[in-house]
């Protein structure tokens, strides 16, 4: 019997090929039990997240080509098997489990999320009874080197996006981002979702405003805030923490004059602003004032990628302490 | 006895410095270096009372004693001033100092070895010079919050988001909010201490009582513009740096 992960992810198959495969949390129990009720398998676990669909398996010799078709067969799979699936076996495939359970062989880098999901795919597959000594033990040492990873790593330091960027920037401002407010100031994607960052950290309050009125009710009601006309919106400067600026407009939207209105009823507060609009939205004099923290698009995306380069050079240490946790541990099933 | 105690106290602190280093900026773990914290606190406690037995009156007449005092008023305001401050940069950086403050006070001949009983106490003077020395434990750390806030916003301002500094650094509302909490209180004292100085006996207006004065307006203006009108951090910051500066000339001239 022989350690086996057979699997898909984002690099290898197109979103139409992994939606496929995609199985619910309540399906992947089903699954795993269906998967030994073959005989040529003894135990099983299967992970399915929106970027990758893994099935690992204990099983007979050469038994890798039963499983792929056992697979495709029960997803009613017809479609193009070449590059698509990815297969490793015994320490490899145990090398992998733990790249993923890291984050490290996830779309973003050292996300958190995978840890989780991979936790949850196991408790499945123990709660269904489809693992055993070898699967049980491999699982519980890819947990310990997820953990090790994201103590002793740098993996997971520092926003990888624009909107993360904005909402570590804020962080370092206001601490905990609970009970703080939001202005949004054009209806655009990226304006949703670093507003939808910040609602994700503890920001309670988002104030939407737009040159169509309508577009700014239409976002506001899809992140659950509120909307102002455009020819309002200095008004409720006055009770914001942040202000994220993310128009088409040619010329500067928010002018220093706009803050210097409201400083005093501010009381000098703090206040973050980002502007993630090219052209610029806001006049880099606002950044002059001196409670104004003012970012723009460049500085963004500059921290952004210097977290993506800082957990890219943490690789080799993560590499390390995966190759030390699966020698020590003599794992069955990896020879 | 009194060495004994001294000796622990800094044992404590020092560990509350190793543990408030390694918890730094994680607030599941902040707790460690509180509790060993209190233990310092507690043998400071002891000692002072001990000191305060022998002396007849408060232990301020060495500089053993002395340091012990700004010691203790440092553990105090570590320990009452809340967790962000406690996990911070600043609260890590308490222990080390009250550790300091220790062993300048087990130095040989910091302590007298046999303090003299005062005969006569006039409560006045005794209330002036400990909650002097309070305020003055209160307001070194907020200006040290001031610089603290002042490194922060100019990191922020200039766009240097990495390195070392920024660990632990807490966040510019935390900071500016310790700044003025901190003021207040060490203001409060400070009220204290010179009423107290004005009605000791034989007290007579002097040079030090009148800059002791003018500082503690120019902290009362300070920190009634905050509170009631508003001011940027930075202002604040500035504010509290040169009015501490000139607290110090008044201990000057003591």
């Amino acid at each position: 019997m022989k350690l086996v992960c057979l699997g898909l992810n984002h690099e290898t198959a197109p979103v139409e090929v992994r939606e496929c495969f995609a199985l619910s949390e309540s399906e992947i129990s089903e699954e795993g039990k269906l998967l030994i009720e073959d005989p040529a398998v003894a135990e099983g676990v299967v992970l399915s997240t929106c970027n990758r669909t893994e099935y690992y398996a204990v099983i007979e010799d050469g038994g890798v080509q039963h499983l792929e078709n056992w697979v495709c067969s029960q997803r009613n799979y017809e479609g193009t098997r070449e590059g698509v699936f990815y297969y490793y076996e015994s320490r490899r495939a145990a090398e992998h489990l733990c790249r993923v359970a890291s984050g490290m062989n996830s779309m973003v880098l050292g996300e958190t999320e995978i840890f989780g999901q991979v936790k949850k795919a196991y408790q499945a597959a123990l709660t269904g009874g489809t693992t055993s000594g070898i699967l049980n033990k491999l699982f519980q040492r890819a947990f310990g080197v997820g953990k090790r990873v994201r103590t002793q790593t740098g993996i997971q330091e520092g926003a990888t996006s624009v909107a993360g960027a904005a909402v570590e920037l804020a962080e370092q401002v206001f601490g905990k981002l609970k009970g703080s407010s939001v202005m949004v100031v054009g209806a655009g994607e990226m304006s949703r979702q670093t507003a939808q960052a910040l609602q994700s950290r503890g920001a309670s309050s988002v104030i939407v405003t737009n040159r169509s009125f309508p577009a700014a009710e239409k976002l506001a009601a899809e992140i659950g805030g509120g909307a102002v006309g455009f020819d309002d919106w200095q008004n409720s400067l006055e009770k914001i923490d942040v202000l994220i600026s993310s128009t088409s407009a040619p010329h500067f939207v928010v002018k220093p004059r706009d803050i210097e209105a409201v400083r005093r009823k501010r009381k000098f507060r703090p206040l973050i602003m980002v502007d993630i609009a090219v052209p610029r939205d806001i006049d880099p004099e606002v950044g002059e004032i001196e409670e104004v923290y003012l970012y723009d698009i460049d500085t963004l995306q500059g921290m952004a990628s210097r977290a993506r380069t800082r957990r890219l050079e943490q690789l080799k240490i993560c590499e390390g302490i995966i190759d030390e946790e699966l020698t020590k541990a003599a794992l069955l099933g990896l020879e | 006895m009194e060495m004994a105690y001294l000796i622990g106290a800094t044992i404590l602190a020092a560990a509350g410095a190793v543990f408030g280093w390694r918890a730094r900026g994680d607030e599941g773990h902040g707790h460690r270096a509180f509790w060993w914290m209190v233990g310092a606190f507690v043998c400071q406690l002891l000692f002072l009372g001990i000191r305060g037995e022998l002396r007849g009156q408060c232990p301020l007449d060495d500089l053993g004693e002395i340091c012990l005092f700004l010691a203790w008023s440092l553990t105090f305001f570590y320990l009452v001033t809340g967790t962000t401050y406690r996990l911070s940069l600043l609260g890590v950086f308490t222990a080390p100092v009250v550790v300091v403050l220790q062993l300048v006070t087990l130095f040989p001949g910091a302590l007298d070895a046999n303090p003299v009983r005062a005969e006569v106490v006039d409560p006045w003077r005794e209330s002036h010079a400990a909650f002097s020395v309070l305020s003055y434990g209160a307001l070194t750390l907020a200006s040290v919050a001031g610089v603290m806030f002042l490194v922060l916003n100019r990191r922020l301002k200039s766009l240097r988001f990495s390195g070392g500094m920024m660990t632990g650094m807490p966040s510019v509302s935390r900071l500016v909010e310790a700044m003025a909490r901190i003021a207040l209180v060490g203001w409060i004292l400070l009220t204290i201490g010179v009423v107290s100085g004005l009605l000791m006996e034989n007290g007579e207006v002097n040079v030090h009582l009148v800059v002791a004065t003018v500082t503690w307006v120019l902290y009362a203006v300070l920190l009634g513009v905050y509170f009631v009108r508003g001011l940027p951090g930075r202002y604040l910051a500035w504010g509290l740096i040169v009015l501490f500066i000139l607290s110090l000339t008044v201990f000057s001239k003591i």
